[in-house]
């Protein structure tokens, strides 16, 4: 038997119900949050989505509160490098950052990981004028990307465009109907995913950027989803002129984008997201099992007890070491192109969007009805679980396993990334 | 270190003579603690000093001695009448 005790981060770990006022500083990921985060700055806006969380479910209503707090302590442009007016955060800080805030409220959580994942686009393919005339807005919190990329049935995939570009000159006509766009109607501008022109090939696809004022941007229909409520995914129509620089990476190149920084980041930031929701709900049903008036109710000497909460923190653990990995990884972008690299990527996010349902079920299990189940219990086990049964449907875990299979056949010396 | 204390620990450290008192430098280790009754001796002083110790303090370092953990007991205890 080992004689090694239990040493919890110091800040991270999940304090007592009472004690949350005083929020994480750093998330418990290894890959924990650098200097480019402050750490009153994250309080600030974990304490905001904690407080607005359950309205913001309740109404499925995006969390403004959220995002106006990202704006005014420029978590906004973490990623934004410094010579645009950015502190320089790297995808470690990001990950940290989603993980920490979807323990309070994971539609925030998911909402930060995109914008995020949209500005990385930006910073390592954006057109040196977009840059500079973009990035530093980013920086002062002015701007809050949202992803124009799905196309009606193609539950996800990003590598085909119906409609084109129409090249007008000056001007870049952008005219598409998207049927999910994540807080469309508070975005200040959009990363617009389109055919490169009339007569490219559906696979031929560029990545645009509109800002806000140059598109009308018209809601299509209501949300009112299981869960994810506060992301308001709206389907929505797009037109406008965008000036002909505003093309990132340039003409046919999403492809690319994808492949090396959208595809892994996602699956990655989701898989933080995730993770910090399965944690958050399992730190409060701990602190709820310690707390003195439920240990005299409880037997936590008891096997079946103690048996579940281990294999709910192993689920736990085996996605926080793929995401460590996977992350790892991503920086060392050795070869994004090969199978064992998209495979490991896709195995971070297939692993997290059902290992982190699976504890919080297991977790319901464990609470029983009345603290697992209400809606109104202190655990919000009932929440995590609504938002979790959406991971495996955000980015079809099913297209996923058929991409898996035929890599999974390619690559026949079973290589690992 | 109060006598409670040493009444609370004194069952978990099954390799502390009986007729010997329980000394703050005392490796709890040694005394036989193991990390399976790290939680139960947590939950027992918290029970008799209506404290709440803090995650942080939960290391290695505060079950090392027996004078570490009074320590944080200790420290714990002042900060329970205060409002959480």
């Amino acid at each position: 038997m080992t004689t090694t005790l239990v040493t919890p981060e110091p800040s991270a770990t999940g304090a007592r119900p009472q004690d949350r006022t005083t929020p994480a500083a750093t998330s418990p990921l290894n890959l924990r949050a650098s200097s480019a985060v402050d750490p009153a700055a994250l309080a600030d806006v974990l304490a905001t989505a904690r407080e607005h969380a359950p309205s913001a479910d309740a109404d499925a209503a995006f969390p403004t509160a959220v995002l106006d707090r990202l704006r005014t302590t420029r978590l906004l442009g973490l990623v934004v490098p410094t010579r645009y007016g950015g502190p320089g955060g790297t995808v470690d800080d990001v990950l940290a950052v989603s993980h920490a805030l979807s323990r309070e409220c994971t539609s925030s959580g998911m909402i930060f990981a995109m914008h995020s994942q949209q500005v990385e686009a930006v910073v390592r393919y954006g057109p040196p004028r977009l840059a500079e005339q973009l990035l530093p807005r980013i920086a002062r919190g002015e701007v809050y990307l949202a992803s124009v990329t799905t196309e009606v049935g193609n539950g996800g995939y990003l590598l085909s465009a119906g409609e084109a570009v129409e090249n007008l000159g000056d001007t870049l006509r952008v005219r598409r109907m998207a049927p999910v766009v994540t807080g469309g109607e508070y975005a200040d501008g959009y990363l617009i995913s389109m055919r490169a022109d009339a007569e490219a090939a559906e696979n031929q696809v560029s990545l645009v950027y509109a800002d806000a004022k140059d598109v009308t941007a018209e809601p299509l229909g209501g949300w009112n989803p299981l869960g994810m409520r506060a992301t308001r995914s709206i389907p929505m129509r797009f037109d406008g002129a965008v000036p002909n620089g505003n093309v990132i990476g340039g003409p046919g190149r999403f492809r690319e984008i994808v492949t090396e920084t959208f595809g892994p980041l996602a699956h990655l930031g989701w898989s933080a997201c995730w993770l910090g929701t399965a944690a958050g709900a399992l730190a409060r049903t701990v602190a709820w099992l310690r707390s003195p008036a439920e240990r005299k109710r409880q037997d936590l000497t008891s096997d079946l007890l103690r048996s579940r909460l281990s294999h709910i923190r192993q689920r736990l653990d085996l996605v926080h070491a793929l995401i460590a990995h996977g992350t790892a990884v991503y920086k060392a972008a050795q070869s994004p192109q090969a199978a064992p690299y998209q495979l490991l990527m896709n195995a971070v996010k297939l692993t997290a969007s059902q290992e982190c349902l699976a504890a919080v079920n297991d977790l319901i299990e464990l609470a029983g009805m009345r603290h697992g189940y209400l809606k109104n219990s202190e655990l919000v086990l009932e929440r995590a679980v609504r938002d979790l049964r959406s991971a495996a449907l955000n980015y079809s875990n099913d297209r996923l396993h058929a991409v898996d299979g035929a890599m999974a056949l390619l690559d026949s010396e079973v290589r690992f990334a | 270190m109060d006598e409670q204390f040493t009444a609370v620990l004194r069952p978990h450290l099954p390799y502390l003579p009986e007729d010997r008192a329980l000394a703050p430098g005392d490796q709890l280790r040694e005394l036989g603690l193991n990390s399976m009754q790290a939680i139960e001796v947590l939950f027992a002083l918290e029970d008799a000093y209506g404290a709440a110790i803090p995650d942080d303090k939960l290391n290695d370092h505060t079950f090392e001695t027996a004078g570490n953990l009074w320590e944080v007991v200790a420290q714990s205890r002042e900060k329970a009448g205060e409002p959480r």
